[in-house]
Order: C-alpha cells, then structure tokens, then sequence
C-alpha cells in the first residue's frame, strides 16, 4: 500500500516535471564528446534529414541513472562494454535489426562476438570505436622510459603519479600483483589489490576523473605518469606542446570498446537507423577518429578514408594488437565487490 | 460570500506554500527513508524493510572514516571563517568611520556570491598550483628555491577554498549581530568602569552570539555537504560524505547505501542546527 502511494507521488511528480516531448526527426543522443561532433554531424543532419541533440556524459557511471530518471527522453547511448550488459539487463535499450545496418558484417569479428552487446542470441549494440587504457608519461621526467606498471609505484616519483578515478585501478594492481585474469578476480585477490593501491596511495597527486583533469594536471606539472585513454588526452597534450609518450606496460593493458544502443520505445527509429549506418560509414568513423583519436571498429570505412599512417597509428591493420588488449568485461554481480574495494582506498 | 472569498485567499497563501513543501521537501524525504530499507540486487536494488544498508555504513570503516573526516573538515572551516569574519564584522561595524567604506567594503564581501562557486573553486587551483601563482610569489621573493606542492590537492587546500567560499555567511549574520547592538550599553560598561576587553568580552561578544551561532551553523553545513572542493582541490585523501554519497548514485549504483548514508547526513546536520538554535535562543533570552 505504501507503495502504491509513492508510485502515484512519483508519478504524479514526474507529470509535474514533463520531459522535453520526443520530437520526431530529432534524435537526442546521450554520448561522448566527440561522438556527435558538429564537423561530421551537420552533414548527416543535411543528408538525412533528421536533427541531432547530444547530451554529454562523463564516466560510463552516467548512462544508467539518466535513463532511470525516466524514460522517454534520449533514443540512442553510446555505453562502454563494461557496462552495455546492464542497459541490456535493465531494459532499457532494444534489440538491433542488423539487417537495417549495411556495413554490419564488416565491423571486426572480434567486437561482434563480445558477450556484453548480445542476448539470448540478439543483438543490442553496435560496436563503434576501441582503443586501449595505456599508460602515459611526460617525456622530461624520465631518463629510462618506464615499461611496467611498477613504475607507477616508484617511491621515487612520490606525489607526480596520477591513477583514473575507476573501477579499472583494480584491474591495474591486480596485474602488478600477477593475477592476470583481472575481470574474474576472488575476493582474495580483490583484497590484495586493495591493498597494493593504499601502498601506492602516498605517491598519488590525484585520482583523475575527466580527461580535462588529467590534460590539466600535466599542463600544470603536476603529475609525471598515469593511465590514459590512449590516444586522446595525450593528442590533447601534444597539442598544447607537452611531450608525453603512451606505452603499454608488460603486465598488458585493458581494452575498450563503445557501442551505440537504441533506447527502447524510440518513436525515431527511422532517423535512429540513419544515424548509426553513418556512424559506421566513412563520414562517422573518420569523423571521431579525428576528433578523439580513437581506433574504430570498421576497417573498411577506415580504409576509405584514413591516410595509410593513421589507419597504421591507430592499430587498424593489426589484429595482434587488438588480440593483446584484455578487453573490458561485464563484471554482473561482482560488480559491487569491485567498486566497493575501490571505494575504501579512496575513503582511507 | 466575503468571508467566504476571505477563507479562500487565506487558504491559497498558505497552502500553496504548504503544498509545495509537502511536495518539494516532505515527500522527497520519504522517498529517500523509504529506499534506505531497499536492498542492492543486480542489476538495480529491490524494495525490502531492513537495516542492512545502516548496519554496513557502521560497520565497515570506510564511511565512518569519510563522515569523521567530513566532521573535521566543517569545523576547521566554520572556526577559519570565524576567526576571519568576527574582527571584519566588528571593525566595519564598531571602527570604520565612514558609512560608504563601510558599505563598501561590506558589499566586497558579499559580492563574490554573484560569481559561479564552481569558477571560485576553480581559481583556487591556479593560485595553489605547482606552477600556481603562490608558489611563483614565494618563489620570487626568495623564500623558496624549488616550487612546492603542498599547496594543492590536499586537505589543507579544501579548508582554504571552502572557507573562501562560505565566508559570506558567517560575516552577514555577525555584522548583523553587532550592528543592532546599542551604542549606549558599552558606553555604560566603559561608564561603570569596565575596560575595553572586559566590555567586549562581557557585553558585546555575548550579545553577538546568535549571530555567531548562525554563521557557524551555516558554513559548518555547507562545508558538510560540498563535493565540489575534494573533486577539484582535494588529495587522494579527500573524499567527503557527499562524494561517497554521490558514488552510491552513480558508480555503484547502489541508491538504498546512499539513501541511508544521506539520511545520516540530514540527522547530523538537524543535530547541529537544533543545537544552534537552542544557543541562538539562550543568547537571545539571556544576554541581557
């Protein structure tokens, strides 16, 4: 009963509150910056027809409460594959027609088979652009480039050292500990990454949670060494004429992977079809790959429409580079042992 | 029908208010005590009645750790703002000689809050900086040899912008305080033979303290729910309650740990302004 009486006051709040009404032609996309730049996007808005909203996010953590907050008001997401799983498991997106998407079939096999963008054998996200968590460092800083994760744990470099404000720093000190099978750890070995991070708590300047953050603490010669996402803070970074250099450590790197989701329930699934068929033709895929930096998940687009040097930079002729990234994994329910674990070293 | 017309508009100007408060304030509230009984389930949480989340904030460290540190930091901002505030508040109010300086520099200090807080905050990075504009002035005059970053990205650093930020509203109510105390009641101290400390410490300080108390009040619980300072001038060390609150939403996407977590919140926040309220009411009562 008490229920039903805060249903009805949640209801009655949410009518209170309308949501911008969802008009047709209009696609409001909830993604990256980048991912709906102007300097790709105004074309397709000429081609198609359909007009294009986007609404930025900043970590993978966004999508979720966005969408729960109510529906109705954004018809495409662009989640990481760590986290495509629990859109799909929430029900908040629907299943793709791939026969509506021309260039499906040429997307990377690799990418199509990932457990986190399908179920019950259909598919609900269509893979779009990829690239790795490296590890960076300012060239100044260093006579013997740094080749190991250790290296972030350098006594040495005490207060120069950055980590992402993320899950992921578990998948980090997991491999510096040895226990490579990062997306599967027991609670053992949650706990001993746990503590190899408030080890390295002392060395840390700042836990990073935007790329502007880390752009800034390099800028500001703050920090020496972190994790990236490779490929963009550090074009960012050179663009500002700071020399910093990407490396993937032995311990390996984690790969990435973000996929476009239609929202269940669009009423624009005409536009929304349009939208992601350019996304994976040249016009989308060179036009982020410019933007961001990112590698992208159709290699004949990129092809067509990258220099030979950039289709080699961004490892698109180089399934073994590809095949070296431990790419991210729906976590399910250890989802929580993972976060919480990185929440105590924060809250020490 | 007047009298009718009368009960009407009466109704209208009160129970707008009271509907929007209901609506606004009461039943968010309810909202939120409800899911703290609510239990985590993959993929979201489900309804439930049980102290689970409650027990967990005390029992695993980590949150008593953050709400202690979160104690510390709103004090040691509220007691900054206050040594700051009170002599400003009490020289404008007592030894400026000119009304327009007065005003003047009154409004310098209001004036900051038309500026956005997050651009505030943000300025502090530039001025606390490795390369920051403290560390070139120190540098300048020799004190220091090699810019240190001690400024930055530490605790220090978070009292420093939050008692920038919050000062305002300790040096209103002060100022306010002080201005209607009458002129004639030190003037009759310093008559019957009591020396400046003495009357200050007797009469003015004492007829102050509701003002004081609000200032305090104030600060105290806008520094305890700020997350803006630890995610842009805090260190590792400087995660505060609303920040783990804010992961529980979002991160974790645990909305009944952060629904009770919060309603921890609110208890020591009424704890404190109750407090204050009874002190405000006491100096009221029995200044005099």
């Amino acid at each position: 009963m008490t229920r039903k009486i805060l249903l009805g006051a949640l209801g009655a709040l949410a009518l209170t509150t309308a949501a911008p009404a969802l008009a047709e032609g209009t696609l409001n996309v909830l993604t990256w910056e980048g991912y709906a730049d102007p300097s790709f996007i105004s074309k397709f808005e000429e081609e198609s027809g359909c007009k294009v909203n986007a609404t930025y996010v900043g970590s993978n953590d966004d999508f979720a409460p966005k969408l729960m907050s109510g529906g109705g008001v954004y018809d495409l997401i662009t989640p990481s594959i760590d986290t495509t799983k629990l859109m799909i498991d929430l029900d908040f997106v629907e299943p793709l027609d791939t026969a509506k998407i021309s260039e499906w079939n040429n997307i990377y096999k690799k990418f199509r088979d990932l457990d986190g963008i399908q179920k019950d054998g259909e598919y609900y996200g269509m893979p779009y652009v990829w690239g790795a968590i490296a590890f960076m460092y300012r060239d100044d800083a260093f006579t013997t480039p740094p080749t190991s994760i250790a290296d972030l744990w350098n006594p040495a470099l005490k207060g120069k050292v950055a980590l992402w404000d993320d899950k992921s720093s578990i998948y980090v000190a997991a491999r510096l500990n040895g226990d490579m099978d990062i997306y599967n750890l027991t609670d053992e070995q949650i706990a001993a990454a746990q503590k190899k991070l408030l080890e390295q708590k002392p060395l840390i300047r700042k836990y990073w949670a935007t790329a502007g953050e880390l752009v800034d603490l390099y800028k500001a010669g703050e920090v020496v060494i972190s994790n990236t996402w490779a490929g963009y803070q550090s074009g960012l970074l050179k663009a500002e004429g700071i020399k910093v250099t990407e490396f993937i450590p032995k311990e390996g790197a984690e790969g990435w992977m973000d996929s476009w989701m239609v929202v269940k329930g669009t009423p624009n699934k005409e536009c929304a079809y349009k939208f992601l068929n350019m996304q994976l033709s040249p016009l989308g895929q060179c036009g982020v790959a410019n933007i961001n930096g990112y590698s992208v998940t159709n290699p004949v687009s990129a092809k067509a429409c990258m220099t030979p040097e950039q289709y080699k930079d961004l490892h698109q002729d180089d399934p073994a580079y590809l095949d070296s990234l431990m790419v991210w994994q729906p976590l399910g329910d250890r989802f929580e042992a993972y976060t919480n674990a990185w929440n105590a070293v924060k809250a020490q | 029908m007047s009298h009718a017309r009368r009960n009407l508009s009466g109704g209208m100007v009160l129970g707008i208010p009271l509907l929007w408060i209901a609506l606004f304030m009461l039943l968010p509230y309810g909202i939120i005590v409800t899911f703290s009984f609510w239990v985590k389930k993959y993929p979201t949480f489900v309804p439930a009645f049980q102290f689970g989340n409650y027990v967990t904030l005390f029992t695993d460290p980590q949150y008593v750790l953050v709400l202690l540190r979160t104690l510390k930091i709103s004090v040691l901002v509220s007691v900054a703002s206050l040594l700051l505030a009170y002599p400003f508040a009490y020289w404008l109010v007592f030894r400026c000689r000119s009304a327009k300086l007065r005003t003047w520099l009154y409004m310098a200090v209001i004036a900051p809050l038309w500026v956005s807080y997050l651009l505030r905050a943000y300025v502090w990075k530039t001025i606390l900086g490795t390369e920051g504009v403290l560390n070139s002035f120190l540098k300048s005059i020799g004190l220091i040899d090699e810019p240190s970053s001690i400024f930055l990205y530490n605790q220090f650093a978070m009292v420093v912008t939050l008692t920038y930020i919050f000062i305002p509203f300790m040096v209103m109510p002060i100022y306010t305080a002080l201005e209607k105390i009458p002129a004639n009641l030190t003037e009759a101290a310093a008559d019957l033979g009591m020396g400046p400390w003495r009357s200050f410490w007797t009469v003015t300080l004492p007829l102050s303290a509701p003002g004081i108390a609000a200032g305090a009040t104030l600060t105290f619980c806008l520094s305890f729910g700020d997350f803006i300072a630890p995610f842009l001038v805090g260190g590792p060390d400087g995660n505060l309650i609303a920040n783990v609150i804010a992961t529980q939403f979002g991160a974790a996407l645990n909305w009944p740990l952060g629904s009770a977590l919060a309603i921890v919140m609110l208890v020591v926040v009424l704890t404190i302004v109750s407090l204050s309220d009874r002190m405000e009411r006491k100096g009221a009562t029995g200044g005099i």
